[in-house]
Protein backbone atom coordinates (compact mmCIF):
# COMPACT_ATOMS: atom_id res chain seq x y z
CA UNK A 1 0.00 0.00 0.00
CA UNK A 2 2.56 2.55 0.75
CA UNK A 3 4.87 1.54 -2.26
CA UNK A 4 1.00 2.75 -4.60
CA UNK A 5 1.18 5.86 -2.68
CA UNK A 6 4.69 6.35 -3.30
CA UNK A 7 4.42 5.61 -6.66
CA UNK A 8 1.29 8.14 -6.77
CA UNK A 9 3.08 10.95 -5.48
CA UNK A 10 5.98 9.95 -7.75
CA UNK A 11 3.73 10.01 -10.90
CA UNK A 12 1.84 13.07 -9.67
CA UNK A 13 5.10 15.20 -10.03
CA UNK A 14 5.97 13.65 -13.47
CA UNK A 15 2.78 14.59 -15.02
CA UNK A 16 3.05 17.90 -13.59
CA UNK A 17 6.15 18.50 -15.04
CA UNK A 18 4.43 17.63 -18.48
CA UNK A 19 4.75 20.22 -20.99
CA UNK A 20 1.08 18.99 -22.34
CA UNK A 21 -0.18 19.19 -18.59
CA UNK A 22 0.33 22.76 -18.73
CA UNK A 23 -0.66 23.63 -21.97
CA UNK A 24 -3.44 22.25 -21.68
CA UNK A 25 -4.25 23.94 -18.05
CA UNK A 26 -3.46 27.12 -19.40
CA UNK A 27 -5.39 27.06 -22.16
CA UNK A 28 -8.75 26.27 -20.16
CA UNK A 29 -7.91 28.87 -18.08
CA UNK A 30 -7.84 31.12 -21.04
CA UNK A 31 -10.87 29.97 -22.20
CA UNK A 32 -12.63 30.46 -19.06
CA UNK A 33 -11.52 33.64 -18.58
CA UNK A 34 -12.69 34.44 -22.07
CA UNK A 35 -15.69 33.30 -21.21
CA UNK A 36 -17.06 36.37 -20.49
CA UNK A 37 -16.53 38.10 -23.72
CA UNK A 38 -17.92 34.99 -25.05
CA UNK A 39 -21.29 36.22 -22.71
CA UNK A 40 -20.67 39.93 -23.75
CA UNK A 41 -22.72 38.65 -27.10
CA UNK A 42 -25.77 38.02 -25.53
CA UNK A 43 -28.56 40.11 -23.58
CA UNK A 44 -30.04 38.04 -21.21
CA UNK A 45 -28.04 35.38 -19.20
CA UNK A 46 -25.11 36.04 -19.49
CA UNK A 47 -24.27 34.38 -16.98
CA UNK A 48 -25.75 31.31 -17.84
CA UNK A 49 -23.68 31.19 -21.28
CA UNK A 50 -20.55 31.61 -19.23
CA UNK A 51 -21.49 28.94 -17.43
CA UNK A 52 -22.13 26.89 -20.44
CA UNK A 53 -19.01 27.65 -21.88
CA UNK A 54 -16.38 27.55 -18.67
CA UNK A 55 -18.12 24.44 -17.74
CA UNK A 56 -17.60 22.66 -21.53
CA UNK A 57 -13.84 24.10 -21.36
CA UNK A 58 -13.40 22.77 -18.10
CA UNK A 59 -14.72 19.07 -18.97
CA UNK A 60 -13.26 19.18 -22.68
CA UNK A 61 -10.08 19.64 -21.48
CA UNK A 62 -9.54 17.78 -18.42
CA UNK A 63 -10.67 14.80 -20.48
CA UNK A 64 -8.40 15.89 -22.94
CA UNK A 65 -6.02 15.35 -20.28
CA UNK A 66 -7.31 12.06 -19.31
CA UNK A 67 -7.08 10.56 -22.75
CA UNK A 68 -3.53 12.01 -23.53
CA UNK A 69 -1.93 11.80 -20.60
CA UNK A 70 -3.68 8.22 -19.86
CA UNK A 71 -2.46 6.97 -23.10
CA UNK A 72 1.26 7.82 -22.36
CA UNK A 73 1.74 7.74 -18.70
CA UNK A 74 2.66 4.42 -18.98
CA UNK A 75 3.15 3.73 -22.50
CA UNK A 76 6.26 6.52 -22.21
CA UNK A 77 7.80 4.94 -19.25
CA UNK A 78 8.04 1.52 -21.24
CA UNK A 79 9.44 3.52 -23.88
CA UNK A 80 11.64 5.80 -22.01
CA UNK A 81 13.04 2.37 -20.42
CA UNK A 82 12.07 4.16 -17.13
CA UNK A 83 10.24 1.39 -15.85
CA UNK A 84 13.08 -0.71 -15.63
CA UNK A 85 13.99 0.10 -12.56
CA UNK A 86 10.99 0.37 -10.90
CA UNK A 87 9.25 -2.63 -11.72
CA UNK A 88 12.75 -4.68 -11.21
CA UNK A 89 12.33 -3.41 -7.15
CA UNK A 90 10.34 -5.42 -4.75
CA UNK A 91 7.22 -4.34 -5.90
CA UNK A 92 4.21 -5.83 -7.81
CA UNK A 93 3.54 -4.95 -11.24
CA UNK A 94 0.07 -4.01 -10.56
CA UNK A 95 1.66 -1.59 -7.08
CA UNK A 96 3.17 0.02 -10.21
CA UNK A 97 0.05 0.37 -12.50
CA UNK A 98 -1.95 1.40 -9.47
CA UNK A 99 0.46 4.03 -8.57
CA UNK A 100 0.82 5.18 -11.73
CA UNK A 101 -2.93 5.46 -12.38
CA UNK A 102 -3.38 7.34 -9.04
CA UNK A 103 -1.09 10.10 -10.04
CA UNK A 104 -2.57 10.49 -13.49
CA UNK A 105 -5.89 11.08 -10.71
CA UNK A 106 -4.41 12.94 -8.73
CA UNK A 107 -3.49 15.42 -11.30
CA UNK A 108 -6.71 15.53 -12.93
CA UNK A 109 -7.97 16.36 -9.41
CA UNK A 110 -5.79 18.85 -9.45
CA UNK A 111 -6.12 20.79 -12.69
CA UNK A 112 -10.09 20.25 -12.21
CA UNK A 113 -9.67 22.20 -9.11
CA UNK A 114 -7.64 24.84 -10.08
CA UNK A 115 -9.87 25.24 -13.55
CA UNK A 116 -12.93 25.55 -10.70
CA UNK A 117 -10.95 28.02 -9.01
CA UNK A 118 -10.70 30.28 -11.87
CA UNK A 119 -13.93 30.08 -13.52
CA UNK A 120 -15.49 31.03 -9.24
CA UNK A 121 -13.16 33.82 -9.70
CA UNK A 122 -14.46 34.55 -12.61
CA UNK A 123 -17.92 34.82 -11.47
CA UNK A 124 -16.85 36.24 -8.37
CA UNK A 125 -15.83 39.41 -9.89
CA UNK A 126 -18.76 39.77 -12.58
CA UNK A 127 -20.73 38.57 -9.57
CA UNK A 128 -22.93 36.49 -11.67
CA UNK A 129 -24.08 32.89 -10.65
CA UNK A 130 -23.05 32.89 -7.33
CA UNK A 131 -24.78 32.20 -3.64
CA UNK A 132 -24.00 33.00 -0.62
CA UNK A 133 -22.89 30.82 1.20
CA UNK A 134 -23.02 30.59 5.30
CA UNK A 135 -27.47 31.04 4.79
CA UNK A 136 -27.47 28.07 7.44
CA UNK A 137 -25.04 30.06 9.74
CA UNK A 138 -25.61 32.74 12.35
CA UNK A 139 -25.64 36.14 11.67
CA UNK A 140 -28.09 35.61 8.68
CA UNK A 141 -29.82 39.05 9.43
CA UNK A 142 -26.50 41.00 8.19
CA UNK A 143 -26.42 38.74 5.20
CA UNK A 144 -30.12 38.74 5.12
CA UNK A 145 -30.22 42.12 2.67
CA UNK A 146 -27.61 41.10 0.32
CA UNK A 147 -29.22 38.17 0.16
CA UNK A 148 -32.73 39.68 -1.28
CA UNK A 149 -30.59 41.49 -3.46
CA UNK A 150 -29.19 39.13 -5.07
CA UNK A 151 -32.42 37.83 -5.56
CA UNK A 152 -34.07 40.56 -6.71
CA UNK A 153 -30.86 41.15 -9.39
CA UNK A 154 -31.59 37.62 -10.97
CA UNK A 155 -35.30 37.07 -10.54
CA UNK A 156 -35.42 40.86 -12.90
CA UNK A 157 -32.74 39.22 -15.75
CA UNK A 158 -33.80 35.49 -15.38
CA UNK A 159 -36.87 34.65 -14.51
CA UNK A 160 -36.64 30.99 -14.12
CA UNK A 161 -34.15 30.91 -11.72
CA UNK A 162 -36.32 30.84 -8.22
CA UNK A 163 -35.06 29.42 -5.88
CA UNK A 164 -31.04 30.14 -6.28
CA UNK A 165 -31.22 31.00 -3.00
CA UNK A 166 -31.51 28.11 -1.73
CA UNK A 167 -28.54 26.02 -3.65
CA UNK A 168 -25.94 25.90 -0.50
CA UNK A 169 -23.16 23.53 0.00
CA UNK A 170 -21.74 22.41 2.59
CA UNK A 171 -18.29 22.31 1.31
CA UNK A 172 -17.41 25.75 0.74
CA UNK A 173 -19.08 26.63 3.87
CA UNK A 174 -17.19 26.34 6.19
CA UNK A 175 -16.86 30.00 6.90
CA UNK A 176 -16.90 31.42 10.44
CA UNK A 177 -19.86 33.26 10.49
CA UNK A 178 -19.45 35.94 12.89
CA UNK A 179 -16.97 38.89 12.53
CA UNK A 180 -17.05 38.67 8.56
CA UNK A 181 -16.77 42.21 7.05
CA UNK A 182 -18.08 39.98 3.88
CA UNK A 183 -20.30 37.84 2.31
CA UNK A 184 -18.92 34.27 1.18
CA UNK A 185 -20.35 33.41 -1.90
CA UNK A 186 -19.60 29.85 -3.17
CA UNK A 187 -21.14 27.79 -6.50
CA UNK A 188 -24.39 26.82 -6.50
CA UNK A 189 -24.64 23.01 -6.02
CA UNK A 190 -24.99 21.79 -9.73
CA UNK A 191 -22.05 23.29 -10.43
CA UNK A 192 -19.79 21.80 -7.96
CA UNK A 193 -21.67 18.22 -8.73
CA UNK A 194 -20.81 19.03 -12.22
CA UNK A 195 -16.73 19.79 -11.20
CA UNK A 196 -17.21 15.93 -9.44
CA UNK A 197 -18.57 14.47 -12.63
CA UNK A 198 -15.68 15.75 -14.81
CA UNK A 199 -13.54 14.45 -12.49
CA UNK A 200 -15.36 11.00 -12.45
CA UNK A 201 -15.71 11.27 -16.13
CA UNK A 202 -12.17 12.14 -16.77
CA UNK A 203 -10.72 9.75 -14.92
CA UNK A 204 -12.99 7.32 -16.24
CA UNK A 205 -11.79 7.72 -19.77
CA UNK A 206 -7.99 7.89 -18.71
CA UNK A 207 -8.31 4.58 -17.73
CA UNK A 208 -9.65 3.05 -20.97
CA UNK A 209 -7.09 5.45 -22.74
CA UNK A 210 -4.43 3.45 -20.35
CA UNK A 211 -5.93 0.13 -21.25
CA UNK A 212 -5.79 0.96 -24.73
CA UNK A 213 -2.45 1.93 -24.67
CA UNK A 214 -1.12 -1.35 -23.23
CA UNK A 215 -2.16 -3.42 -26.41
CA UNK A 216 -1.75 -1.01 -29.09
CA UNK A 217 0.99 2.16 -29.58
CA UNK A 218 0.10 5.31 -27.78
CA UNK A 219 -1.45 7.38 -30.69
CA UNK A 220 -4.02 4.70 -31.74
CA UNK A 221 -4.83 4.54 -28.01
CA UNK A 222 -5.68 7.77 -27.63
CA UNK A 223 -7.78 7.79 -30.64
CA UNK A 224 -9.73 4.70 -29.47
CA UNK A 225 -10.35 6.34 -26.21
CA UNK A 226 -11.47 9.51 -27.91
CA UNK A 227 -13.79 6.85 -30.06
CA UNK A 228 -14.96 5.40 -27.50
CA UNK A 229 -15.81 8.96 -25.05
CA UNK A 230 -17.58 10.61 -28.39
CA UNK A 231 -20.14 7.07 -29.04
CA UNK A 232 -20.08 7.16 -25.27
CA UNK A 233 -21.43 10.55 -25.25
CA UNK A 234 -24.15 9.86 -27.86
CA UNK A 235 -25.11 6.49 -27.26
CA UNK A 236 -28.21 7.13 -25.31
CA UNK A 237 -29.16 9.53 -28.27
CA UNK A 238 -28.66 6.59 -30.70
CA UNK A 239 -30.75 4.53 -28.56
CA UNK A 240 -33.39 6.79 -28.55
CA UNK A 241 -33.24 7.18 -32.68
CA UNK A 242 -33.90 3.67 -33.07
CA UNK A 243 -36.55 2.90 -30.55
CA UNK A 244 -39.93 2.32 -32.47
CA UNK A 245 -42.30 4.90 -33.11
CA UNK A 246 -45.21 4.42 -31.23
CA UNK A 247 -48.67 6.13 -30.85
CA UNK A 248 -51.68 5.39 -29.16
CA UNK A 249 -54.69 4.78 -31.95
CA UNK A 250 -57.99 4.55 -30.02
CA UNK A 251 -56.61 2.92 -27.05
CA UNK A 252 -54.10 0.98 -29.22
CA UNK A 253 -50.07 0.90 -29.25
CA UNK A 254 -49.45 0.92 -32.90
CA UNK A 255 -45.64 1.02 -33.86
CA UNK A 256 -45.80 3.45 -36.74
CA UNK A 257 -41.80 2.96 -38.00
CA UNK A 258 -39.45 0.90 -37.06
CA UNK A 259 -35.80 0.89 -37.70
CA UNK A 260 -33.44 -1.90 -39.46
CA UNK A 261 -33.43 -4.88 -37.11
CA UNK A 262 -29.89 -5.32 -37.18
CA UNK A 263 -29.01 -1.99 -37.12
CA UNK A 264 -31.11 -1.75 -33.61
CA UNK A 265 -29.63 -5.01 -32.47
CA UNK A 266 -26.00 -3.10 -33.28
CA UNK A 267 -27.10 0.23 -31.52
CA UNK A 268 -28.12 -1.68 -28.82
CA UNK A 269 -25.66 -3.64 -28.50
CA UNK A 270 -22.86 -0.34 -28.41
CA UNK A 271 -25.38 1.19 -25.74
CA UNK A 272 -24.68 -2.05 -23.66
CA UNK A 273 -21.24 -2.17 -23.70
CA UNK A 274 -19.72 0.83 -23.95
CA UNK A 275 -19.84 3.10 -21.17
CA UNK A 276 -22.37 6.15 -21.08
CA UNK A 277 -20.69 9.31 -20.81
CA UNK A 278 -24.17 11.39 -20.87
CA UNK A 279 -24.87 10.86 -17.42
CA UNK A 280 -21.96 12.95 -16.21
CA UNK A 281 -22.76 16.01 -18.16
CA UNK A 282 -25.22 17.95 -16.59
CA UNK A 283 -24.86 21.37 -17.66
CA UNK A 284 -28.37 22.30 -18.29
CA UNK A 285 -29.03 21.81 -14.57
CA UNK A 286 -25.92 23.64 -14.00
CA UNK A 287 -26.48 26.65 -16.11
CA UNK A 288 -30.56 26.82 -14.78
CA UNK A 289 -29.39 25.88 -11.24
CA UNK A 290 -31.47 23.08 -10.04
CA UNK A 291 -30.61 21.18 -7.59
CA UNK A 292 -29.13 17.71 -8.42
CA UNK A 293 -30.64 14.73 -6.19
CA UNK A 294 -28.11 12.44 -4.16
CA UNK A 295 -29.43 9.97 -5.30
CA UNK A 296 -28.29 10.58 -8.85
CA UNK A 297 -25.41 11.59 -7.60
CA UNK A 298 -24.45 8.61 -5.77
CA UNK A 299 -25.82 6.17 -8.76
CA UNK A 300 -23.38 8.43 -11.53
CA UNK A 301 -20.58 8.14 -9.11
CA UNK A 302 -20.81 4.70 -8.14
CA UNK A 303 -21.72 3.67 -11.89
CA UNK A 304 -18.36 5.26 -13.02
CA UNK A 305 -16.01 4.22 -9.99
CA UNK A 306 -17.36 0.40 -10.63
CA UNK A 307 -16.59 1.10 -14.54
CA UNK A 308 -12.97 2.72 -13.89
CA UNK A 309 -12.33 -0.37 -11.64
CA UNK A 310 -12.85 -2.79 -14.10
CA UNK A 311 -11.29 -1.17 -16.73
CA UNK A 312 -8.01 -1.06 -14.49
CA UNK A 313 -8.40 -4.53 -13.48
CA UNK A 314 -8.38 -5.94 -16.94
CA UNK A 315 -5.45 -3.20 -17.28
CA UNK A 316 -3.38 -4.94 -14.43
CA UNK A 317 -3.99 -8.34 -15.61
CA UNK A 318 -2.57 -7.04 -19.24
CA UNK A 319 0.60 -5.57 -18.02
CA UNK A 320 1.19 -8.53 -15.51
CA UNK A 321 1.72 -10.82 -18.19
CA UNK A 322 3.49 -8.41 -20.85
CA UNK A 323 6.68 -8.03 -21.82
CA UNK A 324 8.52 -5.27 -21.05
CA UNK A 325 11.86 -4.51 -23.79
CA UNK B 1 22.01 -18.12 -6.47
CA UNK B 2 20.77 -17.65 -9.69
CA UNK B 3 19.98 -20.75 -11.55
CA UNK B 4 18.60 -20.53 -15.23
CA UNK B 5 17.40 -23.65 -15.96
CA UNK B 6 16.34 -24.57 -20.22
CA UNK B 7 15.20 -21.14 -20.45
CA UNK B 8 14.25 -20.09 -23.78
CA UNK B 9 12.96 -16.73 -25.53
CA UNK B 10 11.27 -16.07 -28.79
CA UNK B 11 9.85 -12.43 -30.09
CA UNK B 12 6.94 -12.69 -32.02
CA UNK B 13 7.61 -10.20 -34.58
CA UNK B 14 6.05 -8.35 -37.92
CA UNK B 15 2.52 -8.63 -38.97
CA UNK B 16 1.81 -12.44 -38.95
CA UNK B 17 3.63 -12.71 -35.67
CA UNK B 18 6.66 -15.06 -37.22
CA UNK B 19 8.92 -16.47 -34.06
CA UNK B 20 12.45 -15.32 -33.39
CA UNK B 21 14.59 -17.06 -31.08
CA UNK B 22 16.28 -14.35 -28.79
CA UNK B 23 17.75 -16.92 -26.40
CA UNK B 24 17.57 -20.65 -26.60
CA UNK B 25 17.93 -23.25 -24.16
CA UNK B 26 19.95 -21.87 -21.72
CA UNK B 27 21.30 -22.98 -18.82
CA UNK B 28 23.65 -21.17 -16.31
CA UNK B 29 24.44 -20.97 -12.95
CA UNK B 30 25.46 -17.79 -11.56
CA UNK B 31 27.08 -18.60 -8.12
CA UNK B 32 27.24 -16.33 -5.06
CA UNK B 33 29.92 -14.26 -4.06
CA UNK B 34 31.51 -14.41 -7.70
CA UNK B 35 31.58 -11.76 -10.19
CA UNK B 36 29.97 -13.51 -13.43
CA UNK B 37 30.86 -12.20 -16.82
CA UNK B 38 28.63 -12.26 -19.91
CA UNK B 39 29.66 -11.65 -23.34
CA UNK B 40 28.69 -11.53 -26.42
CA UNK B 41 28.65 -9.91 -29.91
CA UNK B 42 25.90 -7.19 -30.11
CA UNK B 43 22.64 -9.35 -30.88
CA UNK B 44 23.33 -12.21 -29.35
CA UNK B 45 20.59 -12.57 -26.24
CA UNK B 46 22.79 -10.76 -23.47
CA UNK B 47 20.15 -8.27 -22.87
CA UNK B 48 16.88 -10.58 -22.84
CA UNK B 49 18.70 -13.28 -20.66
CA UNK B 50 18.97 -10.04 -18.21
CA UNK B 51 15.71 -9.04 -18.44
CA UNK B 52 14.25 -12.69 -18.09
CA UNK B 53 16.36 -13.12 -14.83
CA UNK B 54 15.13 -10.03 -13.06
CA UNK B 55 11.62 -10.78 -14.76
CA UNK B 56 10.83 -7.74 -17.84
CA UNK B 57 10.50 -10.90 -20.18
CA UNK B 58 8.43 -14.08 -19.12
CA UNK B 59 10.68 -16.68 -21.02
CA UNK B 60 9.02 -18.64 -23.40
CA UNK B 61 9.90 -21.89 -22.22
CA UNK B 62 12.42 -22.88 -18.92
CA UNK B 63 12.54 -21.29 -15.83
CA UNK B 64 14.65 -19.07 -13.95
CA UNK B 65 15.13 -19.24 -10.10
CA UNK B 66 16.53 -16.28 -8.11
CA UNK B 67 17.28 -17.59 -4.51
CA UNK B 68 14.16 -19.81 -4.75
CA UNK B 69 11.63 -17.85 -6.30
CA UNK B 70 10.78 -17.62 -9.57
CA UNK B 71 11.77 -14.53 -11.46
CA UNK B 72 8.33 -13.47 -11.85
CA UNK B 73 7.86 -13.18 -8.43
CA UNK B 74 8.83 -10.13 -7.06
CA UNK B 75 10.09 -11.29 -3.79
CA UNK B 76 12.98 -12.75 -6.17
CA UNK B 77 14.21 -9.30 -6.50
CA UNK B 78 14.45 -8.30 -2.71
CA UNK B 79 18.08 -8.16 -2.55
CA UNK B 80 18.77 -7.32 -6.44
CA UNK B 81 19.81 -4.44 -7.86
CA UNK B 82 19.93 -3.94 -11.89
CA UNK B 83 21.35 -1.69 -14.18
CA UNK B 84 19.68 -1.70 -17.15
CA UNK B 85 21.13 -0.34 -20.02
CA UNK B 86 20.87 2.91 -21.43
CA UNK B 87 18.63 3.83 -18.59
CA UNK B 88 16.72 7.10 -18.42
CA UNK B 89 14.31 9.09 -16.10
CA UNK B 90 11.17 10.53 -16.53
CA UNK B 91 11.83 14.34 -17.19
CA UNK B 92 11.31 17.35 -14.65
CA UNK B 93 12.84 15.33 -11.30
CA UNK B 94 15.57 16.19 -9.52
CA UNK B 95 18.23 13.25 -9.00
CA UNK B 96 17.42 13.32 -5.25
CA UNK B 97 13.93 13.43 -5.85
CA UNK B 98 14.35 10.24 -8.26
CA UNK B 99 16.59 8.07 -5.61
CA UNK B 100 14.48 9.04 -2.98
CA UNK B 101 11.57 7.31 -4.84
CA UNK B 102 13.54 4.54 -5.24
CA UNK B 103 14.61 3.93 -1.72
CA UNK B 104 10.88 4.00 -1.45
CA UNK B 105 10.24 0.81 -3.42
CA UNK B 106 12.31 -1.13 -1.06
CA UNK B 107 11.10 -3.68 1.42
CA UNK B 108 13.50 -1.93 4.41
CA UNK B 109 13.79 1.33 5.27
CA UNK B 110 16.68 3.34 3.65
CA UNK B 111 18.26 6.47 5.54
CA UNK B 112 19.65 9.56 4.19
CA UNK B 113 23.16 8.76 4.92
CA UNK B 114 22.70 5.62 2.97
CA UNK B 115 21.48 7.19 0.09
CA UNK B 116 24.18 9.61 0.21
CA UNK B 117 26.25 6.89 0.11
CA UNK B 118 25.19 5.32 -2.54
CA UNK B 119 25.26 8.54 -4.50
CA UNK B 120 28.89 9.42 -3.19
CA UNK B 121 29.79 5.48 -4.70
CA UNK B 122 28.67 6.08 -7.76
CA UNK B 123 29.96 9.35 -8.19
CA UNK B 124 26.98 11.26 -9.03
CA UNK B 125 26.66 13.44 -5.52
CA UNK B 126 27.50 16.61 -6.55
CA UNK B 127 24.98 16.31 -9.46
CA UNK B 128 22.00 15.39 -6.89
CA UNK B 129 19.88 18.97 -7.25
CA UNK B 130 20.40 18.78 -10.54
CA UNK B 131 16.93 17.94 -13.01
CA UNK B 132 17.86 14.64 -14.35
CA UNK B 133 17.41 14.89 -17.89
CA UNK B 134 19.65 17.82 -17.95
CA UNK B 135 22.70 14.93 -17.57
CA UNK B 136 24.83 13.67 -19.75
CA UNK B 137 24.45 10.27 -19.93
CA UNK B 138 27.16 8.92 -18.11
CA UNK B 139 26.24 11.02 -15.21
CA UNK B 140 22.82 9.05 -16.39
CA UNK B 141 24.38 5.68 -15.58
CA UNK B 142 25.94 6.79 -12.34
CA UNK B 143 22.48 7.81 -11.27
CA UNK B 144 20.69 4.20 -12.32
CA UNK B 145 24.15 2.50 -10.83
CA UNK B 146 22.63 4.28 -7.71
CA UNK B 147 20.00 3.33 -7.31
CA UNK B 148 20.72 -0.08 -8.31
CA UNK B 149 23.34 -0.53 -5.34
CA UNK B 150 20.69 1.52 -2.81
CA UNK B 151 19.57 -0.41 -0.01
CA UNK B 152 22.84 -2.91 0.01
CA UNK B 153 21.24 -5.77 -1.97
CA UNK B 154 23.26 -8.80 -2.10
CA UNK B 155 22.86 -9.54 -5.97
CA UNK B 156 23.94 -6.87 -8.76
CA UNK B 157 22.62 -7.20 -12.30
CA UNK B 158 24.70 -5.17 -14.91
CA UNK B 159 23.60 -4.47 -18.08
CA UNK B 160 26.71 -3.27 -20.31
CA UNK B 161 27.93 -0.68 -17.28
CA UNK B 162 30.43 -0.10 -19.28
CA UNK B 163 29.20 1.16 -22.31
CA UNK B 164 28.84 4.79 -23.58
CA UNK B 165 31.37 6.14 -20.87
CA UNK B 166 34.73 7.93 -21.39
CA UNK B 167 37.89 6.13 -20.25
CA UNK B 168 38.12 7.59 -17.12
CA UNK B 169 34.50 7.07 -16.28
CA UNK B 170 34.88 2.93 -17.40
CA UNK B 171 37.74 3.00 -15.04
CA UNK B 172 36.15 4.43 -12.11
CA UNK B 173 32.81 1.96 -12.64
CA UNK B 174 35.70 -0.68 -12.90
CA UNK B 175 36.79 0.36 -9.76
CA UNK B 176 33.17 0.57 -8.13
CA UNK B 177 32.57 -3.17 -9.43
CA UNK B 178 36.18 -4.15 -7.51
CA UNK B 179 34.63 -2.42 -4.58
CA UNK B 180 31.43 -4.04 -4.60
CA UNK B 181 33.59 -7.34 -5.52
CA UNK B 182 35.45 -6.90 -2.28
CA UNK B 183 32.60 -6.87 -0.28
CA UNK B 184 31.45 -10.43 -1.70
CA UNK B 185 28.73 -9.43 -3.76
CA UNK B 186 27.21 -11.50 -7.12
CA UNK B 187 27.45 -9.83 -10.18
CA UNK B 188 26.40 -11.23 -13.39
CA UNK B 189 27.21 -8.01 -15.82
CA UNK B 190 27.18 -8.26 -19.19
CA UNK B 191 29.68 -6.72 -21.90
CA UNK B 192 30.80 -6.94 -25.32
CA UNK B 193 34.25 -5.82 -24.92
CA UNK B 194 36.65 -8.53 -24.16
CA UNK B 195 39.29 -6.64 -22.69
CA UNK B 196 36.89 -5.97 -19.51
CA UNK B 197 36.51 -9.91 -18.98
CA UNK B 198 39.86 -10.50 -17.09
CA UNK B 199 40.23 -7.94 -14.93
CA UNK B 200 36.81 -8.30 -13.14
CA UNK B 201 35.65 -11.68 -13.43
CA UNK B 202 35.83 -14.87 -11.76
CA UNK B 203 33.37 -16.86 -14.01
CA UNK B 204 32.85 -16.00 -17.53
CA UNK B 205 30.03 -17.43 -19.71
CA UNK B 206 29.74 -16.43 -23.90
CA UNK B 207 26.67 -16.26 -25.84
CA UNK B 208 26.73 -16.35 -29.51
CA UNK B 209 23.10 -16.09 -31.58
CA UNK B 210 21.29 -17.17 -28.16
CA UNK B 211 22.81 -20.25 -27.17
CA UNK B 212 25.60 -20.29 -24.56
CA UNK B 213 28.87 -21.75 -26.13
CA UNK B 214 31.51 -21.27 -23.02
CA UNK B 215 30.64 -21.07 -19.17
CA UNK B 216 33.98 -21.53 -16.95
CA UNK B 217 36.06 -20.29 -14.35
CA UNK B 218 38.53 -17.61 -15.55
CA UNK B 219 41.29 -19.85 -14.89
CA UNK B 220 40.44 -22.83 -17.26
CA UNK B 221 39.32 -20.50 -20.00
CA UNK B 222 42.54 -19.28 -20.04
CA UNK B 223 44.29 -22.34 -20.16
CA UNK B 224 42.15 -22.95 -23.20
CA UNK B 225 43.59 -20.03 -24.50
CA UNK B 226 47.08 -20.52 -23.90
CA UNK B 227 47.14 -24.06 -25.58
CA UNK B 228 44.89 -22.79 -28.03
CA UNK B 229 47.60 -19.54 -28.59
CA UNK B 230 49.96 -22.06 -29.04
CA UNK B 231 48.45 -24.47 -31.73
CA UNK B 232 47.71 -21.40 -33.75
CA UNK B 233 51.46 -19.36 -33.41
CA UNK B 234 51.31 -17.67 -36.92
CA UNK B 235 48.36 -15.19 -37.31
CA UNK B 236 47.97 -14.20 -33.49
CA UNK B 237 47.43 -11.15 -32.05
CA UNK B 238 45.60 -9.72 -35.14
CA UNK B 239 44.48 -6.35 -35.15
CA UNK B 240 42.76 -5.37 -31.92
CA UNK B 241 43.09 -8.54 -29.99
CA UNK B 242 46.70 -8.51 -27.94
CA UNK B 243 45.68 -11.42 -25.24
CA UNK B 244 45.42 -15.27 -25.92
CA UNK B 245 42.38 -14.81 -24.01
CA UNK B 246 40.86 -12.15 -26.22
CA UNK B 247 41.59 -14.12 -29.69
CA UNK B 248 40.53 -17.00 -28.14
CA UNK B 249 37.17 -16.01 -27.60
CA UNK B 250 36.83 -13.90 -30.76
CA UNK B 251 37.63 -16.55 -32.37
CA UNK B 252 35.66 -18.80 -30.32
CA UNK B 253 32.35 -16.50 -31.32
CA UNK B 254 33.12 -16.45 -35.11
CA UNK B 255 33.38 -19.72 -34.90
CA UNK B 256 29.81 -20.49 -33.60
CA UNK B 257 28.07 -17.41 -35.71
CA UNK B 258 29.43 -19.51 -38.77
CA UNK B 259 27.53 -22.97 -37.83
N1 LIG C 1 11.16 -6.73 -28.00
C1 LIG C 1 11.74 -7.43 -28.96
N2 LIG C 1 11.03 -7.81 -30.03
C2 LIG C 1 11.58 -8.52 -31.01
N3 LIG C 1 12.86 -8.91 -31.02
C3 LIG C 1 13.64 -8.59 -29.99
C4 LIG C 1 13.12 -7.83 -28.90
N4 LIG C 1 14.12 -7.64 -28.00
C5 LIG C 1 15.19 -8.25 -28.52
N5 LIG C 1 14.93 -8.83 -29.70
C6 LIG C 1 15.85 -9.60 -30.54
O1 LIG C 1 16.51 -10.52 -29.72
C7 LIG C 1 17.87 -10.62 -30.08
C8 LIG C 1 18.75 -10.41 -28.86
O2 LIG C 1 18.67 -9.07 -28.43
P1 LIG C 1 19.45 -8.53 -27.16
O3 LIG C 1 19.01 -7.16 -26.91
O4 LIG C 1 19.25 -9.50 -26.07
O5 LIG C 1 20.95 -8.55 -27.66
P2 LIG C 1 22.24 -8.14 -26.85
O6 LIG C 1 23.06 -9.35 -26.71
O7 LIG C 1 21.88 -7.44 -25.61
O8 LIG C 1 22.93 -7.15 -27.86
P3 LIG C 1 23.73 -5.80 -27.56
O9 LIG C 1 25.12 -6.19 -27.30
O10 LIG C 1 23.61 -5.06 -28.84
O11 LIG C 1 23.09 -5.12 -26.43
C9 LIG C 1 18.11 -9.59 -31.15
O12 LIG C 1 18.20 -10.27 -32.38
C10 LIG C 1 16.90 -8.72 -31.13
O13 LIG C 1 16.55 -8.35 -32.43
MG1 LIG D 1 22.12 -5.56 -24.83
Amino acid sequence: MKKILYGTMYSFKEIKNLKIFYSFLMFALILISGSYFVSQTSFISQGRIMVDFSIFAISIFNIFIGIFIGASVVYDDIEKKSVFLTITRPIKRTEYLAGRFLGLAAAIIFSTIIMMLIFYFVLLIMHKFIVPAGYFAGNVKAKAGIVSHIKNKRVKSAPAEKNSGKNITGKLSIVKPAAKPFTFYSLPQPLIIQALFIIIESIFISAAALLFSLITSKALASIFAILVFFIGSVSSRMNDLVKPVKKIINGKVVIMHQANHALMSIVHFIYTVLPNFSIFNISSEAAYKVNVSAGIIFYRIVYGICYTALLFIISSLIFARKDIS
Amino acid sequence: MIDIMNATKYFRVGFFGTKKTAVENLSLNIEEGKVTGFFGPNGAGKSTTIKMVVGLINPSGGNIKIKGYPASDCRSRLKLGYLPENPSFPRGLKGIEIINYYSKLLDKKINKDEIYDALKLAGIFYAKNIHAHKYSKGMTQRLALAVSILGDPEILIFDEPLSGLDPVGRKEFKDIIFKLKKRKKTIFFSSHVLADSKELCDRIAVLVNGRLIKSEDLEDIEKEAASYAEEKKDNLLTGEYSTPLEVYLYDLMLKSRKN
